[in-house]
């Protein structure tokens, strides 16, 4: 498939970060990334490998010391960073509710985004719930009494009621039963291709990765060492190192039941 | 009534310092491991009061402003170093932001309470500028101090909630009004409750002073109100551009919180 503008992209983008006094350790060495329309690129890697910081410069909560990040071709410093992270939101590893129910959480979102506050009765915010798989009786309840898993669901549609045209999730898996994270999974297919979102997904997770994405970069020490389709990444890795991580990751999960 | 003032002899100051003598006796006692902290600050506070003592009569004999002027900038400049001390984990741009509110706040409301209100002549008359200032000065001092510290725990401790805010599209405004709002309470807190408890609970220290001097009760409490009106509205006008210029040292200029705050 050639790739010629990717929707959002990072290109050749390096990051560095102090340690210590006048020490700096380069954290990404110059990484190229781009995601289209519809399409769940999954970014995996070991811990420490820079796959939250990558996420961070797609919405402009970091900078890059090079390179640059390109939305629809426009580079993101040009654009107003509220309005950007309107457009482009990031759910973050530990879902983070407002104080107050459900409805109260998206009538925030809707403040901070200065878009128009969501009605129970609205269809577009029906939709959306059902997309989400978050009930409608969810909406009266005490948002920070639900469980894990639905808050992390509250906090999907919270993102996605406004003008939303990529997504970033941050481990969106890592604190939810296996069960629930096949259903996010499916959750996340359905929102890429019924909202056409681009969607960049940080994990360490094969098996939501093998479920939900279109491609995965394999990200080891600041490098992509591996970019393609997501069944060639997982089943036929090119390189050694690639090839060892897919191995300690499969082999960990299996030690892992549940 | 006639002003008829008692002078203190060094016998009489001595006597008074039995006093301080014995706080230090009920420390050691109590093992609270105060004993040497009460006797410094004791000393201190008789060198650096006579010290003034001194200063405030050479001055009061000058009747210029500038040194007028000058001991107000110091004032200032002792303020801001006092509360910079006492904070553990200071704002970025900490100096640069207190220095600025507690300078023009203090001075713009010192200037408005001395000419508008009192009517001084001439207007940097020390007998009243600066024990007015110092009082006005002091207390933005502790209400600066609040608010500083309230803002830094309040960003501490709502980090996840501004994250989750600026990741939603939310301006560093917004996201920060909560954190903003809280710190201006605690700065005001002492203010609202010296209001409400004066007269009942305690007489404040500038209308007892103006009585023993020989000052008709009813002037000197005049005098108390207009100047705890002028204390609040400078707590307030130091306080709130503490937190203006404040919140936006939190985030970096592409409107993300900066680590290590």
């Amino acid at each position: 498939m050639s790739r010629i503008v990717p929707f959002l992209e990072a290109r050749k983008v390096t990051v560095s970060r102090p340690i210590e006094e006048g020490r700096l350790q380069r954290v990404l060495l110059g990484i190229t990334l781009g995601v289209d329309e519809g399409e769940i690129l999954a970014v995996v890697g070991p811990s420490g490998s820079g796959k939250s910081t990558l996420l961070r410069l797609f919405n402009h909560l970091l900078e890059p010391d090079n390179g640059e990040v390109l939305l629809a071709g426009k580079n993101i410093q040009t654009i107003d960073p509220p309005t950007l992270r309107a457009r482009i939101p990031l759910v973050a590893q530990k879902p983070f509710l407002f104080s107050g129910t459900v409805l109260d959480n998206l009538q925030a979102s809707a403040r901070l985004r200065q878009t128009q506050l969501p009605d129970f009765n609205d269809s577009a915010l029906q939709e959306l719930l059902e997309l989400c798989q978050v009930s409608p009786s969810w909406l009266d309840r005490d948002a920070r009494k639900l469980s894990i898993g639905q808050q992390q669901r509250v906090c999907l549609v919270r993102s996605l009621a406004g003008p939303c045209q990529a997504l970033l999730l941050d481990e969106p898996t890592s604190a939810l039963d296996r069960p629930t994270a096949d259903l996010m999974a499916k959750t996340f297919r359905e929102i890429a291709r019924q909202k056409n979102l681009a969607i960049i997904l940080v994990t360490h997770d094969l098996r939501l990765t093998e479920r939900c994405s279109d491609r995965v970069a394999l990200l080891i020490d600041g490098s992509v060492i591996e970019d393609g389709a997501t069944s060639q990444i997982l089943n036929n890795p090119t390189t050694e190192s690639a090839r060892t991580f897919l191995l300690s990751e499969t082999s960990e999960n299996r030690e892992t039941p549940g | 009534m006639s002003a008829t003032i008692i002078d203190l002899s060094l016998w009489d100051l001595v006597t008074a310092y039995s006093l301080l003598l014995m706080s230090i006796g009920l420390a050691h006692l109590l093992k609270a491991g105060q004993s040497k902290d009460l006797f410094w600050s004791g000393l201190r506070m008789f060198v650096q009061l006579l010290v003034v003592g001194y200063v405030l009569h050479l001055i009061f004999a000058l009747k210029t402003a500038l040194p007028v002027l000058l001991i107000l900038i110091v004032m200032v400049g002792f303020a801001v170093q006092t509360i910079g001390a006492r904070m553990k984990m200071k704002m970025p741009h900490f100096y640069r932001v207190v220095g600025t509110a507690i300078l023009f706040g203090c001075g713009v409301m010192t200037f408005f309470f001395c000419s508008l209100v009192i009517g001084l002549e001439p207007w940097y008359d020390p007998r009243y500028l600066i024990p007015l200032a110092g009082m006005i000065i002091g207390n933005s001092m502790t209400g600066a101090s609040l608010a500083v510290e309230r803002l830094a725990a309040e960003f501490r401790e709502r980090q996840d909630e501004i994250e989750t805010a600026l990741c939603l599209g939310g301006s560093i405004q917004t996201v920060s009004e909560p954190a903003v709002s809280s710190a201006f309470r605690a700065a005001l807190i002492p203010s609202v409750n010296a209001m409400a408890a004066m007269g009942l609970v305690f007489l404040p220290g500038m209308m007892t002073g103006q009585i023993i001097s020989g000052t008709e009760p009813l002037i000197a409490v005049k005098y108390q109100i207009a100047i705890m009106c002028a204390i609040t509205g400078s707590v307030s006008l130091t306080t709130f551009l503490i937190l203006r210029l404040g919140y936006r040292a939190y985030f970096t200029s592409y409107q993300s919180l900066r680590e290590g705050c």
